[in-house]
């Protein structure tokens, strides 16, 4: 932060938080992909918002094909978002059709708490699920 | 102690923006602090899968050697030499990144067109011993590339925890006081200014009271 301690202005304080504010989640997908899509491409793939792309490993993707069935293939998309909120301590993965849901009971390899829309991860299962879906998660920032 | 941040007008308008100002960055600092704990998080991961890999790799290490020195006591120096010199492996490497909470670690997927590798050499210089040496050491190849990506993901993820340690502190430390004094400063110049109309309308007050006494 190219602030002098003396003389610090509005317009660096300014500046530097709007930045501060796009840089915190500049890596999520700019559109994300279906696993039926994903696991069709040769190098599976997505574009970030920052520019960059996002590789998916292939063995994660069959592991997760291996959990669900066809259908329900067609309708996951791929990273899950894992919203990180600096209100509560539980991370949230939304999941309307409750495939996420189905993924991550397998992963952790107990029920996860599913209220028709979201899926609650807590801060302590965070390791074993990116252990086991590291590119095909990804944290979302929310203030 | 927090230094003032230089403001250009002291109105009430930039008093309202200050406020607002201060509670984006006490967002942005709850965020910050977030991200960190994840880093922090992935970070030691990497660093017990590293674990794990490269003790995986001395022991195959540890195998391969025990093969070659055994194929080299049976086929001799120069069989065994020839034999490394002609054997090649059919390894397709894709590089990629991945994106952990901002940070862009690379990723090695290993695709083998051939499994049992081609051998090139020649059929009749070679044995069981031979073929199981090479084996070993083929294997110890794909330990490694494993290895090189933890290894390049503890160090880029150790970086970014540095950054996000001094963005956190400079909005601990200097931003968020900076605000507060600001903020503070502004009130009491706003009392300070409340107070002297105060004073100044009772003396107006006075001097009205004082002239109306003088007209009677």
């Amino acid at each position: 932060m190219p602030i002098d301690d003396k003389k610090i202005t509005d317009t660096h304080i300014s500046v530097y938080l709007e930045n501060e504010f796009k840089a915190i989640n500049a890596h999520i997908p700019r559109n994300r992909k279906t696993l039926t899509q994903l696991l069709q491409e040769t190098r599976p793939q997505i574009d970030l918002s920052d520019g960059s792309t996002h590789f998916f490993r292939k063995k994660e993707l069959e592991y997760i094909a291996e959990i669900i069935n066809e259908e329900e293939r067609n309708f996951l998309m791929l990273p899950m978002l894992m919203e990180v909120s600096s209100e509560m301590s539980d991370i949230k993965v939304r999941s309307s059709r409750g495939i996420e849901a189905k993924i991550l009971s397998k992963v952790l390899d107990m029920d996860v708490a599913y209220d028709q829309k979201n899926v609650t991860v807590y801060r302590r299962q965070l390791g074993q699920i990116r252990k086991i879906l590291a590119t095909s998660t990804q944290y979302v920032f929310t203030p | 102690m927090a230094t003032k941040v230089q403001v250009t007008r002291p109105t009430k308008m930039e008093l309202a923006r200050l406020k607002r100002r201060l509670k984006l960055a006490i967002r942005i600092q709850k965020i910050v602090k977030d991200r960190l704990s994840l880093l922090i998080m992935e970070f030691l991961q990497t660093v017990r899968e590293c674990a794990v890999v490269r003790e995986k790799l001395l022991t195959e290490f540890y195998e391969a050697y025990k093969a070659f020195s055994i194929a080299s006591g049976y086929h001799g120096e120069v069989i065994l030499e020839k034999a490394i010199a002609f054997t090649n492996m059919n390894l397709q490497i894709t590089a990629g990144t991945r994106n952990v909470a901002g940070v862009k670690l690379p990723i090695f997927e290993i695709e083998k067109t051939d499994p049992h590798g081609s051998k090139n050499r020649n059929l009749s210089d070679g044995s069981s011993i031979l073929d199981y040496s090479i084996e070993r050491s083929q294997k110890c190849l794909e330990t490694i590339i494993q290895l090189t990506e933890l290894q390049t993901s503890l160090e880029l993820l150790g970086a970014e925890i540095n950054k996000v340690k001094r963005t956190n502190n400079a909005l601990e430390y200097i931003v968020i006081p900076s605000l507060d004094e600001t903020i503070r400063y502004l009130n009491m110049k706003f009392e300070e200014r409340d107070r002297e109309e105060t004073a100044r309308l009772k003396y107006v007050k006075r001097l009205l009271e004082q002239k109306e006494a003088y007209a009677y």
